[in-house]
């Protein structure tokens, strides 16, 4: 019981900090080969995109497909860098460096923010 | 897709062939998206369904290649000095501060070059380095099979004049293989004394009790106490267990040590009882590296520590401190020996009379602190055996006994009690 009111009022709290439209944490995989140039260029623009329209409000994993290419066969991922949204719902993928900003935001469904 | 000729083995396509390559990469590619996407430049790697891993495009390929010779450049360009291994032992790469100091150092400090393995090179070094080596094979072999992330080794070079002392430092390189390990060196003059039982550390004090020392000259002794440091050690603390090697070699000032056997790694069995009169580590003048029993504190008190390097160092160049020692093994094995036959032949109640005149000699006390379970572990009996032992020697009002406090009341009474083994370890003590 005690655990369901820290877990509203940590709720309350997160959606203060992010404005309504940010409730949610969005859970995203990213699938990478390594440090290949555009892995490396995919890594550096979600995270910028993430920290700049998403603040606290996701979770990024990175997935290496050099390392771990059974993962990235069983979930689908056909090339890399592949980005996938997991939740919420409705998913979406998006191929390539992630260098076009607005077409990322569009394809995960997110509302840009102003600063 | 399974008709074409090519195999993955195309990721080290020559320049020319690149092309074929790239075109015969696009038709693993489906889906709209993902084509864009691979003409456009934007992608790194295409998973092949059929080998069941990831094809790199060739840009992707020499740039990783790249960025592998920048990680090899930086570890280069470290000023410490680092070594990589594999799971095997075998040095992957060294540093170039590695080799420099290799060369430097005349391969002392377990030097290990890339291709050989340091497990063969801890097996191969001076006899008076072996007990830093064990620790180090240990401390790696740890790291290896994932039971601890890092370790801390010291390593004593004795060969080495003035004498160096190098701190190795072992980290697991985690990953989805075998475990390597990366290993750090840094080398130091002055040698670091082991971490355990270190409780107060004070500047010996000549005659600090312990009649080994008190039988050197006072030039011996002089010499030896520049390596000596005071240290108190406590009831329950483990100074040596068996196959582990001797750090430091301590001379008891008031505290007593149990030597104790191990049956089948938990039973213990006191063979031994060192106090005053010698020393914890005399194994070690007799070549060993390693101690054989579990050496285990068992009254509280101070004691001189040396490090293990410097004993030999001393023992080696002094030969009345070789006199001293001989004459203290040769009395130690004659109480281990005597401490055989009496557990095979003799009743409890003798035993523990014969245990406590010991304790109390050693201690230079006639009272002392020893519970009941450290009573039944050090005379190889249960609980209950000792319990009706001590009732029947406090019956005859030659000891005192309450709550583990022990006061012996009638000293020629409780030797009458005891077993003849005391009296003739005694003698042959003297004789000595």
């Amino acid at each position: 019981m005690a655990t369901e009111r820290r877990k509203h009022v940590v709720a309350k709290r997160a959606k203060k900090r992010l404005g309504d439209d940010a409730v949610t944490v969005v859970v995203m995989r990213l699938y990478v080969a390594g440090r290949a140039p555009n892995s490396v260029k995919a890594i550096a623009n979600i995270e910028a995109i993430c920290r700049q329209h998403l603040k606290e409000g996701y979770k990024l994993e990175i997935v290496d497909v050099c390392e771990h290419p059974r993962r990235a066969l069983d979930d689908g991922v056909l090339v890399t860098p592949s980005l996938t949204k997991v939740s919420p719902s409705p998913g979406a993928n998006i191929i390539g460096n992630l260098s076009d900003t607005s077409g990322v935001l569009a394809a995960m469904g997110i509302t840009t923010t102003k600063q | 897709m399974n008709d074409t000729p090519l195999s993955t083995d195309r990721r080290l396509a020559p320049d020319a062939s690149e092309a074929a390559f790239r075109q015969w990469l696009r038709r693993l590619v489906t889906g709209a998206d993902e084509l864009k996407a691979f003409d456009a430049g934007e992608i790194d790697a295409v998973m092949d369904r059929d080998s069941g891993s990831a094809v790199l495009l060739p840009e992707a390929q020499s740039a990783l290649h790249d960025s592998s010779r920048i990680v090899l450049n930086a570890l280069d360009a470290l000023p410490g000095e680092v070594c990589v291994l594999d799971s095997n032992g075998v040095v992957v790469m060294a540093n170039k501060a590695w080799r420099l100091s290799g060369v430097a150092h005349a391969r002392a400090g377990l030097d290990v070059r890339a291709g050989e393995n340091i497990f063969a090179a801890c097996r191969d070094v001076p006899a008076f380095e072996r007990v830093y080596a064990e620790e180090m094979d240990s401390g790696l072999r740890q790291v290896l099979t994932r039971v601890r992330q890092s370790a801390v080794c010291r390593y004593v070079c004795d060969a080495s004049q003035p004498r160096r002392v190098c701190t190795f430092t072992i980290a697991a390189i985690a990953g989805e293989g075998p475990t390597h390990a990366v290993i750090t060196r840094e080398w130091s003059s002055e040698p670091t004394l082991p971490k355990h039982s270190r409780r107060r550390a004070e500047p010996a004090v000549a005659g600090a009790g312990n009649q080994l020392l008190a039988a050197l000259s006072p030039r011996e002794f002089a010499r030896l106490a520049s390596g000596l440091e005071t240290v108190t050690l406590t009831y329950g603390e483990i100074l040596y267990e068996p196959g582990e090697p001797m750090q430091a070699v301590y001379f008891p000032s008031d505290c007593l040590v149990s030597l104790l056997t191990l049956v089948e790694g938990r039973r213990a069995l006191e063979v031994g009882l060192v106090g005053r009169e010698g020393m914890i580590g005399a194994r070690l003048a007799l070549g060993a590296a390693t101690s054989s029993v579990r050496a285990l504190v068992q009254g509280t008190g101070t004691a001189l520590r040396m490090t293990s390097a410097r004993f030999l160092r001393e023992f080696r160049r002094s030969p009345s401190l070789q006199r001293t020692l001989f004459q203290f093994t040769d009395t130690l094995m004659i109480q281990i020996s005597q401490t055989a036959a009496c557990n095979r032949f003799h009743i409890v109640e003798a035993r523990l009379a014969r245990w406590l005149l010991m304790t109390a000699d050693r201690m230079a006390s006639p009272e002392f602190h020893l519970t009941h379970e450290f009573l039944a572990d050090m005379l190889g009996v249960r609980r209950e055996g000792v319990t009706m032992a001590a009732c029947a020697l406090q019956q005859r009002k030659l000891i005192h006994y309450r709550r583990g406090d022990i006061k012996i009341l009638d000293t020629p009474g409780l030797e009458a009690a005891s077993c003849s083994c005391y009296r003739y370890v005694q003698t042959r003590a003297a004789n000595n």
